[in-house]
C-alpha cells in the first residue's frame, strides 16, 4: 500500500450502462428466489450464491478466491422477462419522448434550431452553467411542434403518470358517434324554435356530400377529423374524446433505439456513453452479497437484508411472468404482471417516490432500498464518507487544571493505555522499545501490540510481555501507549471554527477526566458543567508534524476574524490582575515570591520601597511587570477607566484587566504575540493566569448576599423613584384614554403608548440602579467583576440589589393570558406597569407571585429562542461551508475555485492574512524593530549582516504586492508582465 | 428611474477596452469565461455595456486603498 505512486484524478464522467456490459461483468445469472438451502449453504444460481461474494468467515469466494473481509463482492444479473423502466430516469425519459418524433424518432427541431442549441450548449459549458437548462429549453421548444419536420407524421401529447407510466394522448372519435349525431339532430323539446336538423341541412352546413352524411349516420363510415370538426360545429355536439394509449417499456425502448446520435448531441447527451434506450432495463444488475449481508440473530435464524427481500420479490414476479407468458395467458394478466414487475424494480431502487405505496416489511416498516442508503444525513455520502467513526479516538468529561500549560492536555491513564502510537524500532530506540513492551499492556508506559518484519502481529499480554521484550529487534514495530509529550488533537463539538480543534501535548494523569488549562476554554466554548470533549491520536509522522507546527494552541492564539487574540485571561484571572494592579497593594518579600511561584521568575527586582518597620515591599504592579518582556512599550485605556502605561516591560501606571490581558482584544497579549512570537505569548498567558490565581487566592474573593444589600435610606429612594414612574405611567394611560396622546411619527397611538411606557419604566429601573450603585464601595466583589470585565455588568448588580425591571416577550410587555388582561388578579384593560410584567422588586428582596410568573414567561422565551437559533445557525453554517470549502488561495494571490474560476483577484482585497497583520491602526507592528532584533541576534559581525541584507532572493510575496497603495495604474498588469506568473504549478 | 451608478455606495464600473482585457486575461492566466460575472441588466452597469464586455470595477477597500475587480457581462 505504501509503495504505490500517488496519482491524480484526471476526470470523472457518469453515463448509462448497456445490457451487454451488465451480462459481461456479471459473475453469475440469478434465477432462484431461494437464498440458503437446508444446511445453511448458499444455493447455486440463487441470490446468496458464493460467486457473488462471501460474508461467512471460512467460506471461499468462488469468483476471486478470497475470504470474508477481503472479498469485495461481485455483481450478478437477472434476465428480466420484460423490459422495465428505470425510475431514476423517469423525468429524462418524459422529456425525450416529448421531444422526439413517434415515427422516425428524430428530434422535433429544425436544423437551424438544432444549431442554435448546439452553440448554446458550448457557451453554457464554458461559463460553467448547468447543461440541463439547455436540454430543458430545447425540449420545451420541440414540444411545440405538432408535426415532425423530417417525416411529417403527427405527434401526440405524452402524458406522464408518476412514477413510471406514460400515455400518448390522442383525440379520437367517440365510439357512439352516430347515435350522438342522431340525438343532436332531433328537435329540441324545450326550445320551441328548434325544428331539428335534417341530414340535408347538415350536409350543407358541414360541406359534406349527403350520401356521405347518410353513411356516417348509419355507422358505416367514420368521419375524418376535419369533417368531424365541421359536424361538431353544425350540430353543437362533442364527438371527440381523449384516448390514452399506454406506452409499454418495450415500445419506449424501440422508440429510443431509433434516435440518432447527432440529435442527442444537441441535447447535451453523450451518445457514446449514454444511449437513451439503456434507460429501459432489460437486465437488472444484482448487488453483491457484501452489499446486502444477512445477519444471524440470537436465536440462530438468518435475517436477510432489505435489498435481498426486494430482489426475492423481483425474481418471483419475473418467474411468474415468464410462466404465464409461456402458458399463453390473456393480455390483461400479462399487463398486470408487467406492472407488478415494474413496481418491484422501481421500489428496489427508490422506495420513497410519491404516488406509489412504499414496499413494506411484514412488520409494516417501509424497506430501506438503494436511494435511501445514499440520501440524507445518515446516508452514504454525509454519514459514511464525508464523516465517519474513527479508531484511535477517545471522549470523556473535561475538568480544569491550572497547573497545565496552555498547550497541554491531561489524559487519563486508561485512555493513554488504549490509544497507541506506532514506533518503528531502530538501533537508537531499541532500549526504549524493549522497556515499553516489558511493561506490558496494563502498565503505563507500555505497549499493546508488536509487529514482526514478516507482518505478523502479536498481542502483548501479561504472560508474554517479558519474553517478547527480549525478541524485539530493529525493524519491528511496537504499538506503544501514549506518553507525555505526544501530540494529539483535541476537539469540542460543535466545531464552529478552526480553533475548535487544536493540537495539545499529552500529560498522562490519574483519574478519569480530560484536563485542560482554563484559559483555553473560550475557543472551544467549553465550560465544566459536564461537557465532554474528543481526542484523536495521530498515527502518522507527517500528521504529527503538521499538528505540532500548525495546530498547537499557541499558534491559534490569534483569531483569523479580526486578528485579535481569543485566548487570554478569563473571569477570575481578570479579577486577580485587577486586585493586583488597581490599588497597587504592597507585598513583602515572602508574599511577592509566593505570588511568582508558578512562573519562571527566580529573582525579584529591586524593592519599590520600605514600609514603616523598614521591611522592603514590592507593589502589585512591579510583581506583574516581572512577567512582561523587557522591550515592551504600550499605552492604552483600561476597562476601569485609567490609562495603562507600560515602558520597557514595566507597568508604570494603570489597571491590568480585560483590555490588557483578556481573551478578546487584550492589548498586551496582542502586542507580545506579534512582536515576540507565539511561544513567548504562550508563556505570558500561562504566567499571567498563574499569577492572577495566586493573587486572587491571596486576597480571597467571594460573593455573598450582603454584598447586594443597600441601606434603608437607599431603599426608600428607590421606592420613590419607582412610584414616580408609576404615576407617570398612569398619566400616560389617562392621556391615552382621553384620546389626547400624540402619536410619534410613523406609529399608531397604541404603539406610541406602549413605547412611552416602556421608556418610562426602563428609566425607572436605571435610576434605581444608579441609586444603588452609589452605595456600593469599590471593593464590592460584584462591582470589581463588572469594572474589570471579568464577569457580569452593572445591570446584574442593579437587578440583584435595586429592581429587576420590565419583562418582555417578543420585544413587548407581557400581553398574553386571559382576555384583555394577563392574569385574573387584574381588571380587564388594565394597562398599568404591574399588570404587564414590570417587576418592581430586586432579586434579593424577592418577587411576588405575579412578578415571578411574568419573569418565568420572559425567561422561557429566552430558552426557546436559543434552541431554535442553534439549529438555524447550524444549517446556515453548513451551507456557507459547502459553498466556501473548495476555494483556495493561489500562488499568484488570487482566490480560485476548483474550476480555476476567479473569485477574488487579490485575497481579501489586500493579500494579507488577518492573523499576520496588526489588528488596529493605532498599535501598528513595528516590523523594522523586529527585523533589527532578529538580525542582531543572528549575526555577530557587522559585515555578515550587511551581506545578508544586500543579497537578492526570490520572494514568495504576491507579485502584485507592490502595486497596492500606488496611484491607480491604467495598465495594472505592466509590472506583472515582467514577472510572468507560471500557473502550471 | 433612478441612476444607481451615481449613488456613493456604488463603485465605478468602467468598460475595459480590448487591449486592457487582453492584459488582464494574460496577467491572471484565465479565459474570459473564468472571470466573475455580472448580468447585462445590472443597474450599476453603464448603458452601453453589452454581453461579452469586461467591466473594470474600482472599489475603495477597508484594508487596501483601492481594489480592482473585473467582471464579464453575461445575459443572465
Amino acid at each position: 500500500m505504501t509503495d504505490q505512486t500517488p496519482k491524480e484524478i484526471g476526470s470523472v464522467s457518469f453515463g448509462l450502462m448497456d445490457p451487454e456490459t451488465y451480462r459481461e461483468i456479471s459473475a453469475t445469472k440469478v434465477i432462484t428466489a431461494d437464498t440458503y438451502d437446508d444446511d445453511g449453504y448458499p444455493i447455486d444460481m440463487g441470490l446468496m450464491d458464493p460467486r457473488l461474494g462471501v460474508i461467512d468467515p471460512g467460506l471461499e469466494c468462488r469468483t476471486c478466491g478470497k475470504h470474508s473481509g477481503s472479498c469485495n463482492g461481485h455483481f450478478g444479473h437477472i434476465e428480466l422477462a420484460a423490459p422495465v423502466i428505470h425510475v431514476g430516469f423517469a423525468k429524462l425519459m418524459r422529456r425525450l419522448l416529448r421531444g422526439t418524433c413517434r415515427e422516425c424518432s428524430r428530434l422535433l427541431l429544425t436544423e437551424e434550431q438544432m444549431d442554435e442549441f448546439r452553440s448554446r450548449l458550448v457557451r453554457t459549458r464554458q461559463l460553467g452553467d448547468d447543461p440541463q437548462d439547455v436540454l430543458k429549453a430545447a425540449i420545451r421548444q420541440a414540444r411545440k411542434t405538432s408535426r415532425c419536420p423530417y417525416c411529417a407524421s403527427e405527434q401526440y401529447e405524452v402524458k406522464h403518470e408518476k412514477p413510471t407510466t406514460y400515455y400518448e394522448v390522442q383525440d379520437v372519435l367517440v365510439g357512439d358517434y352516430s347515435e350522438k349525431m342522431a340525438r343532436a339532430m332531433q328537435p329540441d323539446s324545450e326550445d320551441e324554435d328548434d325544428q331539428g336538423t335534417s341530414p340535408q341541412q347538415l350536409a350543407e352546413g358541414a360541406g359534406i356530400d349527403l350520401s356521405r352524411i347518410n353513411e356516417i349516420m348509419s355507422g358505416e363510415f367514420r368521419p375524418r377529423p376535419d369533417d368531424r370538426q365541421a359536424i361538431e360545429e353544425v350540430l353543437d355536439v362533442d364527438l371527440t374524446e381523449e384516448d390514452m394509449n399506454k406506452l409499454m417499456p418495450s415500445d419506449i425502448r424501440d422508440w429510443f433505439e431509433d434516435v440518432p446520435n447527432e440529435d442527442l448531441e444537441v441535447l447535451g447527451i453523450d451518445a457514446e456513453s449514454s444511449r437513451p434506450e439503456w434507460m429501459v432495463l432489460t437486465v437488472l444488475p444484482v448487488p453483491p452479497v457484501t452489499a446486502r449481508p444477512s445477519i444471524t440473530l440470537d436465536n440462530g435464524q438468518r435475517s436477510e437484508d432489505d435489498l435481498t427481500h426486494k430482489l426475492v420479490d423481483i425474481i418471483r414476479i419475473n418467474q411468474r411472468f415468464m410462466e404465464n407468458r409461456e402458458a399463453g395467458a390473456p393480455q390483461l394478466i400479462i399487463e398486470d404482471l408487467w406492472e407488478l414487475l415494474q413496481y418491484h424494480v422501481t421500489t428496489f431502487m427508490d422506495n420513497e417516490i410519491s404516488g406509489t405505496p412504499p414496499a413494506r416489511h411484514r412488520s409494516g416498516r417501509p424497506l430501506k432500498t438503494l436511494s435511501q442508503r445514499l440520501k440524507g444525513k445518515e446516508g452514504r455520502f454525509r454519514g459514511s464518507l464525508s464523516g465517519k467513526r474513527v479508531n484511535f479516538s477517545a471522549r470523556t468529561v473535561i475538568s480544569p487544571d491550572p497547573t497545565l500549560s496552555l498547550n497541554e492536555v491531561g489524559v487519563p491513564e486508561r485512555v493513554a493505555s488504549e490509544m497507541t502510537q506506532t514506533m518503528n524500532v531502530s538501533p537508537r530506540n531499541v532500549e526504549d522499545a524493549r522497556r515499553y513492551v516489558s511493561n506490558g499492556p496494563t502498565g503505563h508506559p507500555g505497549a499493546n501490540y508488536v509487529q514482526r518484519p514478516d507482518g505478523r502481529r502479536l498481542k502483548v499480554t501479561e504472560k508474554n510481555c517479558e519474553e517478547l521484550a527480549e525478541k524485539v529487534q530493529p525493524g519491528w514495530e511496537v504499538n506503544r501507549h501514549l506518553v507525555d509529550g505526544d501530540i494529539v488533537i483535541f476537539n469540542r463539538q460543535p466545531s464552529l471554527h478552526r480553533m475548535s480543534i487544536m493540537a495539545h501535548e499529552v500529560v498522562v494523569m490519574p483519574y478519569h477526566t480530560f484536563r485542560l488549562n482554563t484559559t483555553v476554554c473560550p475557543p472551544y466554548n467549553a465550560d465544566f458543567d459536564g461537557d465532554e470533549m474528543n481526542m484523536h491520536a495521530l498515527q502518522n509522522e507527517e500528521a504529527r508534524a503538521e499538528a505540532r507546527v500548525l495546530m498547537r494552541v499557541q499558534e491559534q492564539i490569534l483569531s483569523p476574524r479580526f486578528g485579535e487574540n481569543i485566548i487570554g485571561a478569563i473571569q477570575d484571572h481578570i479579577s486577580g490582575t485587577y486586585l493586583l494592579t488597581h490599588e497597587n497593594p504592597q507585598f513583602n518579600e515572602t508574599q511577592a515570591l509566593d505570588l511568582l511561584r508558578a512562573t519562571q521568575v527566580d529573582e525579584l527586582p529591586a524593592p519599590d520601597g520600605a514600609d514603616e518597620d523598614g521591611n522592603a515591599y514590592w507593589t502589585g504592579r512591579t510583581v506583574f511587570s516581572e512577567l512582561l518582556p523587557d522591550d515592551l512599550d504600550l499605552e492604552f485605556t483600561s476597562s476601569a477607566g485609567d490609562t495603562v502605561l507600560i515602558e520597557d516591560g514595566r507597568l508604570i501606571e494603570g489597571t491590568v484587566d480585560e483590555d490588557a490581558v483578556g481573551a478578546f482584544g487584550g492589548e498586551v497579549v496582542d502586542r507580545v504575540i506579534k512582536t515576540d512570537g507565539s511561544t513567548r505569548a504562550r508563556v505570558l498567558i500561562n504566567e499571567v493566569a498563574a499569577l492572577a490565581m495566586r493573587a486572587i487566592m491571596h486576597f480571597g474573593f467571594s460573593l455573598g448576599i450582603d454584598d447586594e444589600s443597600i441601606p434603608d435610606a437607599a431603599e426608600e429612594q428607590i421606592d420613590e423613584a419607582i412610584d414616580n414612574a408609576y404615576d407617570r405611567v398612569e398619566e400616560l394611560i389617562t392621556t391615552y384614554d382621553n384620546g389626547d396622546l400624540e402619536s410619534l411619527p410613523g406609529r399608531t397611538v397604541d404603539e406610541t403608548l406602549e413605547m412611552k411606557i416602556m421608556q418610562t419604566l426602563g428609566k425607572a429601573r436605571d435610576s434605581a440602579g444608579d441609586i444603588a450603585e452609589d452605595h456600593f464601595a469599590d471593593d464590592n466583589p460584584a462591582v470589581i467583576m463588572a469594572e474589570s470585565g471579568a464577569r457580569g455588568s452593572l445591570l446584574n448588580l442593579t437587578q440583584m440589589a435595586a429592581c429587576v425591571g420590565q419583562q418582555a416577550v417578543r420585544g413587548e410587555r407581557i400581553n398574553r393570558g386571559y382576555e384583555d388582561r394577563t392574569l385574573s388578579h387584574y381588571k380587564p384593560n388594565d394597562l398599568s406597569a404591574e399588570a404587564h410584567g414590570f417587576v418592581e422588586h430586586s432579586y434579593r428582596g424577592g418577587l411576588n407571585p405575579q412578578e415571578f410568573f411574568f419573569h418565568a414567561m420572559g425567561g422561557r422565551e429566552g430558552l426557546v429562542d436559543t434552541a431554535v437559533r442553534t439549529s438555524k445557525s447550524g444549517y446556515l453554517q453548513r451551507r456557507l461551508i459547502n459553498a466556501l470549502s473548495e476555494l483556495e488561495a493561489q500562488y499568484d494571490g488570487t482566490v480560485r475555485d476548483t474550476r480555476d474560476t476567479i473569485v477574488q483577484f487579490e485575497f481579501g482585497e489586500d493579500g494579507t492574512s488577518p492573523v499576520q497583520v496588526s489588528s488596529d491602526e493605532d498599535n501598528a507592528v513595528d516590523v523594522d524593530a523586529i527585523a533589527d532584533r532578529v538580525l542582531e541576534a543572528e549575526f555577530d559581525a557587522e559585515a555578515e549582516r550587511e551581506e545578508f541584507v544586500a543579497a537578492t532572493r526570490p520572494t514568495n510575496l504576491s507579485e502584485r504586492a507592490d502595486d497596492r497603495g500606488a496611484s491607480r495604474d491604467p495598465q495594472p498588469a505592466a509590472d506583472a508582465a515582467a514577472g510572468q506568473v507560471n500557473d502550471d504549478d | 428611474m433612478v441612476d444607481v451608478s451615481q449613488h456613493n455606495l456604488v463603485p465605478e464600473h468602467a468598460i475595459l477596452d480590448e487591449a486592457g482585457v487582453e492584459t488582464v486575461l494574460e496577467e491572471y492566466g484565465v479565459d474570459r469565461t473564468d472571470l466573475p460575472k455580472i448580468t447585462r441588466r445590472d443597474p450599476a452597469l453603464p448603458d452601453d455595456a453589452d454581453v461579452g464586455d469586461v467591466i473594470e470595477i474600482t472599489r475603495e477597500s477597508r484594508t487596501a486603498e483601492k481594489a480592482l475587480v473585473y467582471r464579464l457581462v453575461v445575459e443572465s
